[in-house]
């Protein structure tokens, strides 16, 4: 009983995915009841998650999928930030279809399709369901991306995205051919009882998980992987960025964090290499960020920044009691701040995305001061400035690498957070100390604003949260 | 005798990426990246005959459902460009730069 309810939420949300795509058929279904029943499924797995709970590592089903399903406390925080990000992506694409005008029923179910990949990916302990999983969240999501046929960037942005997607699944895949060879078995518990039991690595372990790697850190935008990034946050729409931008990253360090802790010696081992990667991901992130004159593609650029600090967080976990408590709090903070600043470009991008760079937010405090406010708040939380969430999300980060002695890793990342300053407080200065310009009339259902306000008090909350307890 | 498939599993790979890298046809690269799949599936039916288990065997199996997905995925993609541009040279699209 307890398994099933384990995955539950999984259920519910394969469930919503398969009903949407059955009542795509019907003419007569319009395309906002099919973002009220996605927000309700994803409501509705939300909470069944948050009741469940998960307690300690659970193998579920364990006869049935020969335990290759794990859950624990770490899985859930996953899930629940999964379900969250795809409860307020559905409201703000609600809102954003009002006036972009491609959307059909299929997005609601392809999205929902995303998050169970994405759920499955945070629970898989084996490396072949983790490549089916991460196939079917890739394969979701490089449709999103694509979804406006009409438009030549965002066609664009799927061809960059799925070239490259699938180059990174090819390696994926010879990796766990690799492991296989190495090891005998695709299993984490197995291999970790292989490394512990032959002190010297194995070439084909080794070169396994290098291309394993490989193809996570291409996931994540990490430093040598993060060309692709950029382009096609830029091309897809905003609604879509926003959630590959946070539910996307969230599954991935969840399997990513698994992996790497499944045994002391495979974490060992990759430190150094760890280390330079998040490093060069951090200052290379900023470097290109900076640059921008694109909001979106400057939350893309931010987004290498912060997938450079959750990589510092990986250097830093222990694999003797490894809880992935941090990892998890980063990743609410983050996807929060992120969701909510892509919820509010959403309703204030109008038609065709018109406002989309820097200058075209001038102003804005003095027409909608209410929502300069919201992206205020967000900017600071993404930067970091306490009382917000992302403050102590990199409190958090910061404290953990010292205390794993990476006191080099640490000033590393509070350098570069000061750095990111530069980018956030750039948008704020556009909004508060210039004229307006335009007018920032908007159109469409009032569901992206409320999800935005709504994403203000969670930032507090979250913020909060751990002083309270 | 295990070890001649092993190498030609690696050779069909490093074809596959250098295919990616250097072809400038859309169609070509994404047949480079099934031939890197199928290595990766030699690499499982080899390693399945040398630890003497069926278990490669499925996996591979499993690996030629994601790529036959990916495959029918790839290529609407390839028709929606086709449309587009007339053309599937990589270079023709390069809209989102900077």
């Amino acid at each position: 009983m307890h398994d099933f309810l384990s995955i539950l939420p999984l259920l519910i949300i394969v469930g919503g995915a398969i009903l949407l795509m059955l009542l795509s058929a019907f003419e007569k279904v319009q395309v906002e009841i099919a973002s009220f029943i996605s927000m309700a499924f994803f409501a509705a797995a939300f909470f069944v998650q948050l009741l469940v709970g998960c307690g300690p590592e659970t193998v579920v089903f364990a006869k049935i999928f020969n335990g290759m399903l794990v859950t624990s406390n770490f899985t859930m925080v996953g899930g629940l930030i999964i379900l969250g990000c795809g409860f307020f992506t559905a409201m703000s694409a609600h809102s954003y279809f009002k006036v972009n005008l491609f959307c059909t029923l299929e997005f609601y179910c392809m999205m929902m399709f995303a998050a169970c990949g994405m759920l499955l990916l945070t629970m898989s302990q084996e490396l072949i369901s983790a490549f089916i999983a991460l196939e079917i969240m890739s394969l979701s999501i490089y449709i999103l991306v694509g979804y406006d046929r009409a438009n030549v960037t965002a066609t664009e942005a799927i061809l960059k995205y799925l070239m490259l997607g699938a180059f990174a699944g090819a390696f994926f895949t010879m990796g766990t051919a690799l492991i296989y060879g190495g090891t005998g078995t695709t299993k984490f518990a197995g291999i970790a009882t292989m490394i512990s039991a032959t002190p010297a690595a194995h070439p084909f372990l080794i070169a396994g998980s290098f291309f394993i790697f490989a193809a996570l850190l291409f996931k994540v935008a990490a430093f040598p992987f993060h060309a692709w990034v950029i382009d096609v946050y830029d091309g897809a729409s905003t609604p879509v960025t926003g959630f590959m931008a946070t539910a996307l990253k969230t599954a991935v360090f969840v399997v990513f964090a698994n992996f790497l802790a499944l045994s002391a010696g495979m974490h060992s081992s990759w430190i150094t290499f760890l280390f330079w990667v998040s490093v060069l991901t951090m200052f290379g992130g900023n470097l290109v960020a900076i640059g921008q004159s694109s909001l979106k593609r400057m939350l893309a650029a931010s987004g290498i920044v912060h997938s450079g600090y959750l990589l510092i967080a990986l250097v830093a976990i222990s694999t003797d009691h490894f809880t992935g408590s941090v990892i998890g709090y980063y990743l609410a903070a983050y996807a929060v701040g992120t969701l909510g600043i892509f919820a509010a470009l959403s309703y204030l991008g109008g038609k065709d995305e018109k406002r989309g760079t820097f200058d075209d937010f001038k102003g804005l405090a003095q027409v909608r001061p209410y929502s300069a406010a919201a992206i205020t708040v967000f900017l600071l939380s993404m930067a970091g400035i306490p009382p917000t969430a992302g403050f102590m999300g990199k409190f958090y980060i910061i404290t953990s690498a010292i205390s794993a002695g990476q006191t080099a890793l640490a000033v590393l990342g509070v350098i570069s957070s000061i750095l990111s300053m530069w980018y956030y407080l750039r948008l704020v200065i556009n909004m508060y100390f210039y004229e307006a310009e335009d007018s920032f009339e908007i159109a469409g259902s009032p569901l992206a604003t409320a999800g935005t306000f709504v994403l203000v008090v969670c930032v507090f909350a979250i913020g909060l949260y751990p002083i309270i307890i | 005798m295990i070890q001649h498939y092993l190498i030609l599993s690696i050779i069909l790979f490093c074809l596959g990426i250098l295919g990616v890298i250097s072809r400038r046809n859309v169609f070509t690269v994404f047949m480079s990246i099934e031939l890197m799949l199928n290595a990766a599936n030699l690499a499982f039916i080899t390693f399945s005959r040398l630890h003497l288990s069926m278990d490669g065997q499925v996996l591979a199996l499993l690996v030629m459902a994601v790529a036959a997905a990916e495959a029918a995925l790839a290529l609407a993609v390839v028709i929606l460009l086709h449309k587009h541009k007339g053309n599937l040279d990589t270079n023709v699209f390069s809209l989102l730069k900077g």
